[in-house]
């Protein structure tokens, strides 16, 4: 049997290789976000700009001076914060453009151009915001009680634990809910994969049921390997994140500002990109492990199908004991002599 | 020393010519005009949460006039759904629990039932026994009893209660009951008015207000399981072990309006004397096991606080301090009673909370404890003299800027979070509103603690300090153990400021002559409002000032308006542009009047401070002022000594001439931050 591909490695070799896909997530997650601040920006400059209390943010970082000028800000124009959010739902509707193209990218080894994942991006549009939907649906389906229930184990952990004791009471029941989570995504980061795959196929496929098992049984076959990759990546994201944020708030009081944005910067740029390593080991994952799609009844309206009738043999031709003259008169010439 | 002496010696002189017999504890002569005597034997039951007790209290008719009617607080009561406590924290918000939700739970329900009263010579009373509700008629507050007697006690005489009662304590809702197995014993007995200014004052317990009661002795017996380590107002004078497994320990206390308790299996101990002018100071903090840090943070903030006050005010005169820690999400966290505060901390603490609280709570010994004003009505002297006094005080112990948070990378100091809660609620109620008739609970935290915090602050800086250090000083030393009024605080303060000389001068133009006149080009511009008189600060003290910011709601905002530095002759075009007409216009953006100072800086490195006063004739709301220079304005600023915080925007008080985009690209760039991340986090529902 043949050794399985490196989840880690071949994944990051395959990020690595269609860098375009998280290059323009990046790019729109920067330019969105910009974008929306500006408005902030300009309001800030008019309060801040000429204003000597303003230079208890300039080489030191006082925290009371911020909460004044949120106030000031707030009082001369309330909307301004919920106006830069608006940012968010833009950002969620190109990802969702983003990602099926990623995907398909990633499993046809075609080149991640911008315009070749928003074309797949729009072509699996509905797809995607389907198979959302399931997953959110799902998502409270499972963790809905197991939320409710950690909040009861809270309640019971509040009215017995004190202090660190508290913590670490509340401690496994956290780390339960988030490995529950994780799986979740997981599965459904293969079912889009699947999705993906399916669609590629010949003939193409659109249903997202039809992803729904394979992806089950793909995950099934090697969880632990799946899982393991999975929430290595998402640690490792979110521990470049922490990293970088420690560092970044260590110049906030510094008189510079690129320090803070660069650093900053960086741990987004690192989050990101470990989660389209996950999505590329994810893919590593299920092209290692092919799953027969299983048979599904026929389409609903589909008219059943009924092999048409084998027709009778022809009669033999007749045996002629030489070409018939008046068919063949084909004479080709001579080939040229090959050198 | 001279000084502490001095003290010490005023201290007991007002109540040595009515000297009695006493355990004396804290002098050998009394303290305070002791009016009540309590005497309570209490036991607790820890598994139900409950206390039966019997209470025999004396009141001394010191009236002057006949009195026919006691009223009673029985501030458990309040926790009920019907109660005016919590009708208000439903619906406009409680500062601690908000009981914001449609439900109310049995475990919150709190009660004190008098099960019977009767008075030597008067008979058995509880028939006589009746609710009140004085300040809302909510026929379903009980959290005000009054009796009525069959026959006046004559003024002089004196009166003794025996009260049989019975506690049930509610899972916190507000600074007493119990929180898992720890419980705090706050306003749990029955407890008398205070007959004050000719009528008895005993207010209903409402979601916003404290507490007010007379100076008096306590002697108070508790009995809980032996494995219960108690902490109590006053010093322990006995310790009895019982038979059925419980443990009688007594406690006594005088000079004290109150008497409070906590209890719980999880304390440690951690102790230290602090050396009072007075003598020794027993300091002890009983704190969580789960606070292991707790102890010593407590200890070592008590022990600087006891000492800036002493040096500032004047001594402690108890004997015993006692800091309970309580458990986390009780509620009960950072409050006073004498000679007993609770803290507020938690297992992981980075910032200076847990010290702040401290201080503030120890701050309400002399705020309060000793200087009994009444909360009810005047909530802004206890509590916002107290948050002014904390400001400075941990300052004092803590950093100027970093008292609230220290961090290599970001600081918060105590002024900037009194700001912060001042800019919630900055004009909503006058400081001076009786605590529950303020708009809401914001309303009320933001003014009385932040803004009157603030307001004595701006004071301070129009006073000077020393001037205004003598003035508290002179506050706490001529009011502890009375209840002095809102006007004998402002009148204390014009005392003391006029015998500096403060409110009798103009407040002093320091402007240099060369602002007034270009000697260089002769040019006079005196018609350009060059000189001004200051109309405000006169005779009338400080009352215009006290007018807005004690007893109004005006609002200080002043700002620079525009600085522009143009050449004189803009006409000329071979004229290079080096004599500049410099011009600097700021405005009154707000309806506090109040004098303020600006400075201008040039190009050549003069610096010229203005004053301006829109007052009186000159009740302006802006100002230019020209100057005819060889130098352009790089920048001007009102209030270049940071002595008015009550302006609500300090941005606007300063021009620079070339604009520092650091901040602003800073927060920006936080903010993107924020945005961004949360984005990709969105992302993880795809």
């Amino acid at each position: 049997m043949k050794n399985p591909r490196s989840l880690l490695l071949e994944g990051l070799s395959l990020t690595l290789r269609h860098p375009a896909a998280f290059l323009w997530t990046y790019a729109f997650n920067l330019g969105i976000a910009l974008l929306f601040s500006l408005r902030l920006h300009s309001q800030l400059a008019a309060l801040l700009n000429h204003s000597i209390a303003a230079e208890r943010l300039n080489s030191a970082f006082d925290l009371g001076t911020l909460i004044a000028a949120t106030n000031r800000l707030h009082h001369g124009s309330p909307t301004t914060g919920s106006a830069s959010y608006l940012g968010l739902p833009l950002y969620f509707l190109v990802y969702f453009l983003l990602v099926p193209g990623t995907l398909s990218a990633y499993q046809s080894a075609t080149p991640a151009r911008l315009s070749t994942l928003i074309s797949t991006g729009i072509d699996f549009f509905w797809r995607f915001v389907r198979i959302t939907l399931i997953t959110l649906l799902v998502s409270a389906a499972i963790l809905g009680p197991l939320l409710y229930f950690q909040s009861l184990w809270s309640d019971h952990v509040a009215d017995t634990y004190t202090g660190l004791s508290s913590f670490l009471h509340l401690l496994p029941g956290i780390l339960l809910l988030a490995l529950i989570a994780a799986l979740l995504r997981l599965y459904f980061d293969l079912v889009e994969v699947c999705t993906i795959q399916q669609a590629n196929q010949t003939p193409p496929d659109r249903r997202i049921r039809r992803a729904l098992l394979p992806a089950l049984r793909t995950l099934a076959h090697n969880l632990p390997r799946a899982l393991g990759a999975f929430l290595l990546l998402t640690l490792l994201g979110l521990l470049a994140l922490f990293l970088t944020a420690r560092i970044a708030a260590h110049t906030l009081a510094q008189p510079h500002v690129w320090p803070l944005f660069l650093l900053a910067q960086a741990g987004l740029f690192l989050l990101l990109f470990t989660r389209f390593w996950q999505r590329a080991a994810e893919t590593i994952f299920v092209l290692d492990n092919p799953t027969t799609a299983p048979t599904f009844p026929p389409l609903r309206g589909t008219r059943p199908h009924t092999p048409d009738p084998q027709p009778d043999p022809e009669p033999a031709p007749p045996s002629l004991s030489e070409p018939d003259p008046g068919v063949f008169h084909h004479d080709p010439a001579p080939l040229p002599p090959r050198r | 020393m001279l000084r502490v002496l001095f003290a010490a010696a005023l201290l007991i002189a007002p109540a040595a010519a009515t000297a009695q017999p006493s355990i004396a504890t804290n002098s050998p002569v009394p303290l305070s005009t002791r009016v009540v005597d309590y005497n309570i034997d209490a036991k607790v039951d820890v598994s139900r949460k409950t206390l039966d007790a019997t209470e025999s209290l004396t009141y001394r008719n010191l009236t002057g006039q006949p009195l026919t009617s006691f009223p009673f607080h029985l501030y458990l009561n309040a926790f009920q759904p019907d109660s005016t406590f919590t009708s208000e924290t439903h619906f406009s918000g409680g500062i601690r629990d908000s009981e914001s939700e449609d439900t109310y739970p049995d475990r919150k329900r709190g009660s004190i039932v008098i099960s019977h009263l009767e008075a030597d010579g008067f008979g058995d009373l509880t028939p006589a026994l009746h609710f009140a509700s004085p300040d809302d008629n909510n026929p379903a507050d009980r959290t005000v009893a009054v009796v009525d007697l069959a026959h006046p006690l004559a003024p002089g005489d004196s009166i003794t209660f025996h009260i049989r009662f019975h506690d049930q304590f509610p899972e916190s809702v507000a600074r007493n009951g119990y929180k898992r197995d720890f419980l705090m014993g706050g306003q749990w007995f029955p407890k008398l008015g205070v007959f004050w200014h000719g009528a008895w004052n005993c207010h209903q317990y409402h979601a916003t207000t404290e507490f007010f009661s007379d100076f008096g002795t306590f002697h108070v017996a508790l009995t809980l399981p032996r494995n219960y380590i108690v902490g109590a107002s006053g010093v322990p004078n006995s310790d009895h072990l019982n038979p059925d497994g419980t443990r009688t320990r007594s406690f006594y206390a005088e000079d004290v309006h109150d008497f409070a308790w906590a209890a719980s299996p999880h304390f440690t101990l951690t102790t230290d004397t602090f050396a009072s002018s007075l003598g020794p100071v027993q300091v002890r903090v009983l704190a969580l096991a789960a606070h292991p840090r707790a102890g010593p943070r407590y200890l070592s903030i008590l022990l600087g606080a006891m000492r800036q006050f002493e040096d500032r005010f004047g001594p402690y005169p108890y004997k015993v301090l006692t800091l309970i820690d309580p458990e986390p999400d009780s509620e009960m966290e950072g409050m006073e009673y004498p000679t007993l505060i609770t803290g507020g901390t938690a297992w992981f603490e980075p910032t200076y909370l847990t010290e702040l609280t401290a201080e503030h709570e120890f701050g309400h010994q002399y705020w309060y404890g000793m200087v009994a004003t009444n909360e009810f009505e005047d909530a802004w002297l206890d509590e916002g003299i107290n948050s002014y006094t904390e400001v400075n005080v941990a300052a004092a112990l803590l950093g100027r800027d970093t008292s609230a948070l220290s961090l290599p990378w970001l600081n918060l100091s105590d002024l900037g979070l009194q700001y912060a809660a001042y800019l919630s609620a900055p004009n909503s109620d006058p400081v001076t509103r009786h605590a529950w008739q303020f708009r809401n609970s914001a309303s009320y935290g933001g003014i009385t603690y932040g803004k009157s915090a603030l307001l004595l602050k701006t004071l301070e800086g129009l006073l000077g300090k020393d001037t205004m250090n003598e003035a508290m000083r002179t506050w706490f030393q001529r009011t502890r153990f009375t209840h002095p009024t809102t006007e004998d605080f402002l009148n204390t303060i014009e005392e003391v400021a006029t015998r500096h000389g403060r409110t009798t001068g103009k407040i002093s133009n320091s402007r240099p002559l060369d602002a007034c006149f270009d000697k260089k080009h002769g040019i006079g511009i005196d018609s350009l409002h060059c000189t001004q008189n200051i109309p405000w600060n006169t005779d009338s003290g400080f009352r215009p000032f006290f007018q807005q910011a004690v007893y109004g709601t005006a609002t200080l905002d002043y700002s620079v308006d525009s600085i522009i530095s143009t050449p004189v002759q803009w006409w000329n075009p071979d004229d290079p542009g080096k004599h500049l007409r410099d011009t600097v216009t700021i405005r009154r953006l707000g309806d506090f009047l109040l004098p303020v100072t600006l400075e201008v800086r040039f190009s050549d490195g003069t610096r010229i401070r203005e004053q301006w006063a829109p007052t009186g004739d000159d009740n302006d709301r802006w100002k230019t002022f020209t100057y005819l220079r060889d130098a352009r304005i790089l920048s001007a600023e009102i209030d270049p000594d940071h002595n008015l915080p009550l302006d609500v925007d300090t941005f606007n008080n300063s021009r620079n001439e070339a604009p520092h985009r650091i901040p602003a690209l800073k927060l920006t760039t936080l903010w993107l931050t924020a945005t961004q991340l949360a984005s990709q986090l969105a992302g993880w529902l795809i």
